[in-house]
């Protein structure tokens, strides 16, 4: 404590700091020892105690690409870019009309949009799939690229409608007198500043996709096969692949790491529906 | 901050003229509007209409009134399911808050380094929760897995078997991966608050003579509690719908000890394809979140100004 005293900012922000650090240390073990089970020979994972040194060994990755794991990479890739470029287009001119005009029954509006978004996935799988199944979109691409719009677009709709009313309605105002049209102030004025917005949002999307697994598990069947679907098949008949479920895990995972990097302030923003500016 | 959120704002809607005000904002959310009537409402209603139908395996026959409804608010492994479900956000969510918001206080305190911490803390939360399920399947496996070995076994709590086959001590094992997946959102979420709370009465208070604690409980925590109510609420729902990670974990069991009511409706449908009782149960998990959703969309608005 002598040190605090003599210098109390520094020494503070070490032990503020090295808290923070062991705790996310802590925290972030249980993911560093999946990563390290994608190479650890099967006798060494299962050994008591503990075994923290083992021979690195790829056999758990040659399993995973020899029963098509990538094509699940793929799929999940595949499903989640169509689902956000759609939400984009769609949601994006409904969440500046939410943000800018009057309309009837806003409140109502809006609220609806908020229960599409808080409704359990559980509760809306029984009508998707016995819906699904009649008109045949049961283990179809466009079957869970639409049950994805449940969540996600009301998401995006919510979230976006946040940003669009920090933009200051000034510059929109100033391009009407100046006598554009309103489809020209929303591409001119509007789209560009709202474009960073845009894309955090929909970067949230698509992990929410990215990370979805009733629906597609559900509805997806054999055809549509997920990356998180996947993962329960390597619980087999012959026991669990530990070794491959954490190369799927860590795959699964990887463009998460990347986002929330790249977000950072804005993640606060999506989780909380807009709530909490980031 | 936006603009005053509880009076309507003409001035904002302004923009052209009126004439065209009238149909332009429809239009833009017409197609949003339909797909959500599409993905969102007809299933509701379809739900409703077959709640009221006898519907076993796929077939759908009878109109039969309140009959499954009946039949659920007499089976026992329904309030086992509510029972359970309870417990896991009464226990999960309040620890969550706490030890968010003591993470956040931390962090609030001069920390180094945040534009790397805060993005690794917040891995928990983003990732996906069959992958987290995943995690702790692997921590938690009976007898090799790291943290069933090194602590549950130290303290001679559990020989050789997972803790996710104990009827005792499943469900806290769910909870505590709740906790462990959440608490970053807790701790992130009111960090951005304190972040965004004003200097000004800090600074007053201090001339005043006021020590850290009073300043927290007569200074932050009035300013931020508005923001606790609104993340406590909107987790306080999430943590009800929690499906994934039970699934993956534990599927409901041993016996129904972990069951909550998105696990039971599930097995209603995929494995006893008893449909009408489980849109029954559906209709009610939902009318029970339309409450909810209710609550947190008016405490934000009026509260924390937002939306």
């Amino acid at each position: 404590m002598a040190e605090a005293q003599s210098r109390p900012e520094g020494s503070k922000a070490l032990l503020w700091t090295s808290v923070t650090v062991v705790y996310a240390a802590i925290m972030l073990f249980p993911i560093f020892w999946m990563a390290s089970m994608m190479v650890k020979p099967n006798d060494a994972m299962f050994a008591r105690p503990t075994q923290w040194l083992f021979m690195p060994t790829l056999e758990h990755f040659s399993y995973v690409l020899e029963h098509g794991f990538h094509w699940y990479l793929l799929t999940s890739f595949l499903l989640c870019t169509v689902s956000t470029a759609l939400v984009v287009i769609i949601g994006t001119p409904a969440a500046y009309a939410f943000a800018r005009f009057e309309m009837r029954a806003k409140d109502d509006l809006f609220l609806f949009i908020l229960a599409s978004r808080m409704a359990p996935p559980v509760c809306l799988v029984i009508p998707f799939y016995l819906i699904f199944a009649k008109v045949g979109l049961l283990d179809t691409f466009l079957g869970l690229t639409l049950a994805y719009m449940t969540f996600n677009l009301s998401f995006y709709i919510w979230v976006l409608r946040s940003f669009c009313r920090d933009l200051p309605v000034e510059l929109e105002e100033a391009a009407a007198l100046e006598g554009w049209s309103k489809p020209q102030i929303f591409r001119r004025v509007v789209f560009p500043l709202l474009r960073n917005g845009i894309v955090a949002t929909a970067v949230l999307c698509f992990i929410f996709a990215w990370n979805e697994f009733l629906f597609a598990f559900m509805l997806g069947g054999r055809a549509v096969q997920t990356l998180p679907v996947s993962i329960p098949k390597l619980i087999t008949s012959q026991g669990v692949r530990w070794g491959e479920m954490a190369v799927v895990g860590m795959t699964a995972l990887l463009p998460v790491l990347a986002v929330v990097f790249v977000l950072q302030r804005h993640i606060v923003r999506g989780l909380t529906l807009g709530a909490v500016k980031g | 901050m936006a603009s005053a959120s509880e009076t309507i704002t003409p001035a904002e809607g302004t923009v052209g003229a009126p004439r065209e005000r009238l149909w332009y904002p429809y239009l833009l959310i017409a197609p949003s509007m339909l797909m959500l009537v599409v993905v969102s409402l007809v299933p509701f209603l379809y739900t409703i209409y077959l709640s009221f139908h006898a519907a076993k395996f796929g077939r759908v026959t009878d109109f039969i009134g309140f009959d499954n409804y009946a039949v659920l608010l007499t089976d026992p492994r329904f309030w086992n399911s509510i029972g359970v479900a309870a417990t896991f956000v009464l226990i999960a969510v309040p620890v969550e808050f706490m030890l968010g918001l003591a993470g956040a206080l931390v962090l609030n305190q001069n920390v180094r380094g945040r534009s790397i911490l805060v993005p690794l803390l917040f891995m928990p939360t983003m990732m996906a929760p069959i992958v987290v399920g995943l995690l702790w399947k692997i921590m938690l496996a009976g007898s090799w897995g790291f943290f069933s070995y090194n602590v549950l076994e130290r303290f001679n709590l559990l020989e050789g078997t997972s803790v996710f086959a104990s009827p005792e001590f499943a469900l806290y094992a769910l909870i505590f991966v709740d906790i462990w997946q959440w608490t970053p959102f807790m701790m992130l979420a009111f960090f951005a608050g304190l972040q965004a709370l004003p200097t000004g009465p800090y600074r007053a208070a201090a001339v005043d003579g006021a020590n850290p604690l009073q300043m927290f409980f007569h200074i932050t925590l009035p300013m931020l509690t508005p923001l606790l109510a609104v993340i406590g609420l909107l987790r306080f729902i999430d943590a009800f719908k929690v499906f994934d990670t039970i699934y993956i974990l534990t599927g409901g069991g041993p016996g129904i000890s972990t069951e909550t009511p998105s696990i039971l409706a599930n097995k209603m449908t995929f494995e006893f394809w008893n449909i009408g009782e489980a849109s029954a149960l559906a209709v009610l998990v939902w009318l029970a979140f339309f409450a909810f959703c209710n609550v947190f969309y008016q405490v934000a608005k009026k509260r924390l100004n937002a939306f």
